[in-house]
């Protein structure tokens, strides 16, 4: 007796819904992307409390880059651009706080940088008319301390 | 004779969709940052109405050089801070603390101690609500009004 031909079954991997996956994915891309105005790479100091900023507040950077120190300076629209020092921070600072004096700032400094140039930007904040601060940090592991 | 009249079927193409796709996914990917953007608030002092607190009304937390901690002339851990200002702030809720910080300590010493205040509320059920940062241009207001730095002085 001659057995039937066994047939040959086609091996697919169904793939219809992968455009539903990828589209779904470059969703929650777009939601979760944040214009950021500024990208400088900082070792940020750990907190256990954190506030979020207002939107739109202004941004200092206070970051060491190849063994410098570099001081940046958004107003919270654009990127953070390079400044020379202090004195050029509190030009820009007294700007805006003297347009919107709750107008916030965000200071983004490396954690092992000496204090004295923290207070240096905090003291040029203060000339220029700046009331309200955000030191920020990074979430500290509570248990572990770090 | 009868002419068959075949219509096409309409059909978008949608064989490259997953492949726009995925590149979209990957320039998301490559590009996106997930924002920093939380910390501790501070609030500066206004120059005009804020002044020091008087040095002997005030509880004085100095941070050091190393990031070792003095509370009122006695060095003391981090978490013991909270420990010594509850009794004080139960007795005066408005009771002044001062932190100063070494120019030469490290910036994370003066967040952590900084952290630690803030956590008053959540740990122990009370407020820091009279917190003074000096910086060092108050402190040489100070030196100039009196003559001497109460932070560096005070434990002699």
């Amino acid at each position: 007796m001659k057995l039937s031909r066994t047939r040959r079954m086609d091996a697919t991997i169904p793939t219809a819904s992968m455009a539903d996956i990828a589209f779904l994915l470059i969703i929650f891309f777009l939601v979760a992307t944040v214009r950021d105005v500024d990208r400088t790479a900082v070792a940020l100091p750990g907190s256990v409390v954190r506030e979020e900023s207002r939107e739109g507040a202004a941004c200092v950077v206070v970051a060491k880059e190849d063994g410098r120190i570099v001081y940046k300076f958004s107003d919270g629209k654009r990127t953070a651009l390079e400044v020379g020092g202090v004195n050029d921070i509190y030009l820009e600072a007294s700007r805006i706080a003297h347009a919107d004096s709750a107008r916030q700032f965000v200071i983004k400094a490396d954690a092992d940088v000496r204090y004295f140039l923290v207070d240096q930007v905090l003291d040029t904040l203060r000339e220029a008319g700046a009331r309200e601060v955000l030191l920020l940090t990074r979430t500290k592991d509570e248990r572990k301390g770090r | 004779m009868k002419l068959e009249r075949r219509t096409p079927r309409a059909e978008i193409p949608t064989a490259s969709m997953a492949d726009i796709a995925f590149l979209l996914i990957i320039f998301f990917m490559v590009t996106t940052v997930f924002s920093a953007s939380q910390g501790l608030e501070l609030r500066l002092p206004d120059e005009d109405r804020d002044r020091p607190p008087e040095s002997e009304e005030a509880v004085f937390i100095r941070v050091l050089p190393d990031g070792s901690v003095i509370v009122d002339c006695r060095p003391m851990e981090p978490e013991a801070i909270l420990d010594h200002l509850e009794p004080e702030l139960a007795r005066n809720p408005e009771k002044p603390i001062v932190l100063y910080t070494d120019p030469d300590a490290p910036y994370s010493a003066m967040i952590a101690i900084y952290d630690v205040l803030a956590q008053a509320p959540e740990r122990r059920g009370f407020e820091v609500k009279n917190l003074s940062v000096p910086t060092q241009s108050e402190v040489q207001e100070y030196i100039e009004l009196f003559g001497l730095n109460p932070f560096e002085q005070s434990c002699r």
